[in-house]
């Protein structure tokens, strides 16, 4: 039941995060590019740096950055 | 008599420049850096790495120092309207007070509140629920920027708004047009994702400071490449934008553009050069020592190649009859003001259009009443006015392309820095790390020269062709405005010293600074337990 | 009625609800500030002074200027000319609430007598400067201030700042809205404070309170010698322009006629000497929660009693009383002003719940060891 609800709840969210999406991306693209490139830039530099541990165990021995 | 002095105008100008611009060196560090901390924050809660907890207190320490003063200087900001600029708020108010107060309900309460939890929730808080609070004053920070920056649009290219006899002011008309002004748009992202570039340099700069001296390595090289990947795509945006409003301003603000652009007669395309140097002299209209790429500006500007682009000297032509019509529209409404004649509201609905123009010829008018303008004088005065209709090109020019400039140079370290960072051989170029660390001040000075740009081509209007600064300001005595400068520049050189000072401090001790501390307070706290 | 005249006068109550959540949050701040150098006899004791407003002074600093900006958005012309009219007060107000910020974020970090001491006193004067301007403008405001308008909506000031700013009635009210500060921020010192700094708190907003409630009922029997103003005609739905449509007439005592016509409003003041006797009771029971909810209600009270007075008028002028700015020719135009009204109805309510919030997440006493462990302290 209370995944039920869970997915109810995502589905709900994932629902007005479209109609705003449509509403935002019509009336102000810029606006709407604003939204989903920060998220991108966040996201990249969050795996960058994910990335960069996985370097670490991998090269451990060389001890250079 | 009620006049205006144009000293105490002049003055105004100055005071107002310098506190935008001293406020403005704190806040694109504070735009940015909310979402870097953002970025760390998600990092430690993914994979539950200490060494992020680390970086997000430790960027977060410098972030709250520069907040600080952002605020206080913030504070200036909006008081300046009422107290020097109180023609122009009463004026536009209807419009323009509305985005400032939206951003103190919507942003700034947020940003602020949400503020103090950052810092002092750490132990209070579930590591989810402290992430949220970190992306809230993220949000805030340039939600607040964004109402700032719809004010400004809406300074540059006035939408949702008409002038009403009735109440001598524009008159709000439609808030989503407001909202949604593409100038707006295109304003608010460039400032943020400069924001974001200035953040990035100074992480990766401060960072590059500890690889070369070889200390927290591990901190460090981390912080570096979260900062260069975050550079890098902020500097494409910031380019993006920086186009589209340059396009905006060819469509909407031919005076700015060409002062811009050094242009005093129209361009010839497609070969009108896009001018790298030149030494532009107002008062002889013309450009001393220029050098310039051929086929660069008609693109660049209208993108095409058949479109010219209209020089100073021919708007100046232009502005010729709208001046007239302008001095007709504001007598009509003068006289409408005192007898409410219909017949004086049609003459004035005629030429309202050019309403602006009119209040820009008063300066010269007996009085500064232009129904005091004898007919054979208007000649003149249409003559002397023709030559404040656009702002000073040596500074625009200058100013614009001091910002271009350094956004080249930021995309070739950025893209350089994410090379070599994703390549794992960041400390083998220390030359490379020397110049990152002594470019932290360069996005400031980008982001001042933008703001230069964008507001001294306004001129000489403080709402684009409708009201001119001129008769912007407040009629105080030039007495109360050399206190009040004074004041400020007194004020602001003890912060900024300050300011310098901490953040070096706290820079150099490094992260390790937590324990330091610590252990000094505990020795006062003993010695005056004992 | 027209919707313009009850939107105008919606906004009027949300102004007053502004500058009651303005004089309560700053006034607690900028309370605490003025009693850090007596509350903390040393450097530990001040520093936990600070932190226990420290998570919120800058949240709370917001509603100041929140303040301001409905002002403008709401009240354009009001915004335009008092800011003007009081330049050099405002500027002055402004260095001392700049100075503030900056004192927070630097007293602790260096660790030097000197430097701790001097951000000492700026606590103190921009704590006490700012409150004391705030109330001594109100009451420049209720004597009534000299400018005019110009056909083009430009005023002129026709005396200069010093021939109003002092008085004796102003500095009352100065004095008043001190004294409400240190009141208020006696009650957060106490609820979040162990001793000694409690006991000092208490001592102080005891003393606050009492000085409060003598300084209201004397500005109210003294509002009876002072020139009023009376909005004699004047359409409540004109189109906001001070040049037209108004005629005002002065006498002595005149601010009281509300009140004689309505005399439901005498209930307005006397809940705010009750509030105030009340404050000081539980401040004597250490019952500071219950006390600094009746500072709220000291609040309400003040600025009903002056809002209740003053109806409808903002800023009345001596030298053209016709042009006085009043709710009516001061506001926005009515698309504006619902916009900005929907706005307040959806956001305050939402700014109240997550200041509540934190407020909550940061409750408890703060502990001296506490401050010294964590890095993030003031």
């Amino acid at each position: 039941m209370s995944i039920f609800l869970r997915f109810i709840g995502l589905g709900l969210i994932l629902v007005i995060a479209l109609l705003v999406a449509v509403f935002v991306g019509d009336q102000g693209p810029w606006y709407f590019a604003w939204l989903i490139g920060t998220t991108m830039i966040v996201l990249i530099s969050v795996a960058g740096t994910v990335l960069f541990d996985t370097q670490s165990d991998n090269h451990n021995s060389t001890g250079e950055f | 008599m009620d006049v205006i002095h144009l000293l105490v105008v002049e003055l105004s100008r100055f005071q107002f420049a310098l506190t935008a611009l001293y406020h403005f060196m704190f806040v694109p560090l504070t735009l940015g850096l909310t979402f870097i901390l953002a970025a760390m924050e998600t990092a430690y809660v993914i994979t539950g790495k200490e060494i992020y907890k680390d970086m997000t207190q430790f960027w977060g320490k410098l972030f709250g120092i520069n907040f600080a003063i952002g605020v206080a200087t913030g504070l200036t900001m909006e008081f300046e309207f009422g107290t020097n600029w109180s023609m122009y708020s009463r004026f536009f108010g209807d419009i323009f007070g509305t985005p400032l107060a939206i951003e103190g309900l919507m942003a700034f309460f947020m940003e602020s509140t949400f503020i103090g939890l950052m810092f002092f929730g750490w132990d209070r808080l579930s590591r989810g629920a402290h992430l949220a609070v970190t992306y809230i004053v993220a949000l805030g920070s340039n939600i607040s920027a964004l109402w700032i920056l719809v004010a400004n649009a809406c300074m540059n290219m006035p939408a949702g708004a008409h002038f009403d006899p009735e109440t001598m002011r524009l008159t709000s008309t439609s808030f989503v047009a407001l909202v949604f002004n593409p100038d707006a748009q295109a304003k608010a992202v460039h400032t943020s994702v400069a924001g974001f570039v200035t953040a990035s340099m100074f992480v990766m700069g401060i960072s590059a400071f500890y690889l070369l001296r070889k200390q927290h390595r591990e901190f460090a090289a981390r912080s570096f490449r979260m900062a260069a990947l975050f550079g890098i795509i902020s500097t494409i945006a910031v380019i993006t934008l920086g186009d589209v409003l340059g396009r905006l301003d060819y469509e909407h603000q031919p005076t700015k553009v060409a002062a811009m652009e050094g242009l005093w007669e129209t361009s010839k395309p497609p070969y009108e050069p896009w001018i790298l140097f030149g030494i532009p002299n107002d008062k002889k209209q013309t450009n001393y020592l220029e050098v310039g790429v051929p086929f660069v500006l008609t693109p660049l500007l209208t993108h095409d190649f058949k479109t010219p682009i209209l020089g100073i000297k021919e708007l100046q032509i232009q502005a010729g009859p709208k001046i007239e019509s302008g001095i007709q529209a504001v007598s009509a409404l003068k006289r409408y003001s005192e007898n409410h004649q219909q017949t004086d509201l049609d003459i004035f609905k005629t030429h309202q259009k050019d309403m602006g123009y009119g209040f820009l010829a008063s300066q010269y008018a007996p009085d500064q009443d232009v129904t005091k303008i004898k007919s054979e004088h208007i000649p003149t005065i249409v003559k002397k006015t023709k030559s404040d209709i656009y702002p000073n090109v040596f500074v625009t020019f200058w100013a614009f392309r001091i910002m271009v400039f350094l956004a080249i140079y930021f995309f070739i370290v950025f893209a350089m820095a994410s090379y070599v960072s994703l390549r794992r051989e960041i400390e083998k170029h220390r030359i490379f790390l020397k110049i990152i660390s002594w470019s932290i001040p360069l996005p400031f000075i980008a982001s001042e020269f933008g703001w230069i740009t964008a507001e001294v081509g306004r001129q000489p209007w403080t709402i684009f062709e409708i009201l001119p600064t001129v008769i912007s300001s407040s009629t105080h005595s030039s007495g109360y405005m050399i206190f009040s400068l004074i004041g400020f520049l007194l004020l602001y050189s003890i912060f900024i010293a300050a300011e310098l000072f901490l953040m070096f401090k706290f820079a150099r001790l490094g992260p390790q600074i937590h324990q330091e501390q610590t252990s000094s307070l505990q020795t006062i706290f003993t010695y005056q337990k004992g | 009625m027209e919707y313009y005249v009850i939107i105008k006068l919606i906004w009027a109550v949300i102004l007053c609800v502004l500058f009651i959540g303005l004089g309560l949050m700053v006034g607690m701040d900028m309370g605490v500030g003025i009693l850090l150098r007596f509350v903390g006899k040393n450097d530990i004791e001040r520093r936990t002074t600070l932190n226990i407003i420290g998570p919120h002074w800058e949240g709370n600093q917001v509603w100041f200027i929140l303040g301001a900006g409905a002002i403008f958005a709401a009240f354009p012309t009001l915004y335009a000319t008092a800011f003007s009219v009081f330049y050099v007060v405002m500027i002055l107000m402004l260095f001392s609430m700049i100075l503030r910020p900056v004192a927070f974020e630097y007293r602790s970090k260096i660790d030097q007598g000197f430097w701790r001491t001097s951000w000492d006193w700026i606590f103190l004067i921009s704590g006490f400067f700012p409150m004391f301007v705030c109330g001594a403008a109100f009451g420049n405001i209720l004597q009534g201030v000299g400018y005019h308008f110009i056909w083009n909506g430009q005023y002129f000031q026709d005396e200069s700042f010093w021939s109003y700013l002092i008085n004796p009635f102003a500095i009352l009210c100065g004095l008043l809205s001190v004294s409400l500060s240190i009141f208020q921020g006696g009650m957060m010192l106490m609820i979040r404070s162990e001793d000694p700094i409690y006991s000092r708190a208490k001592k102080y907003a005891t003393m606050a309170a009492i000085v409060a409630t003598c300084l209201f009922i004397v500005g109210g029997i003294w509002i009876f010698q002072i020139k009023g103003f009376v909005l004699a005609s004047g359409d409540p739905a004109m189109s906001p322009n001070p040049l037209f449509g108004q005629h005002v007439i002065t006498y002595k005592g005149a601010w009281l006629h509300n009140y004689y016509d309505y005399p439901i409003l005498w209930s307005l003041p006397i809940w705010g000497i009750l509030c105030m006797l009340g404050a000081v009771l539980m401040a004597q029971s250490n019952k500071p929660a219950c006390g600094w909810w009746i500072g709220l209600g000291i609040w309400i009270g003040v600025i009903g009693t002056v809002g209740a007075a003053m109806f409808p008028f903002f800023m009345p002028s001596t030298t053209a009383p016709d042009q006085s700015l009043t709710i009516w020719n001061s506001c926005g135009s009515l698309y504006g002003l619902i916009c900005m009204a929907i706005l307040v109805c959806i956001f305050v309510p939402i700014i109240l719940s997550y200041t509540s919030w934190c407020f909550y997440v940061m409750r408890g006493k703060v502990k001296t060891a506490s401050i010294i462990k964590d890095h993030h302290s003031y």
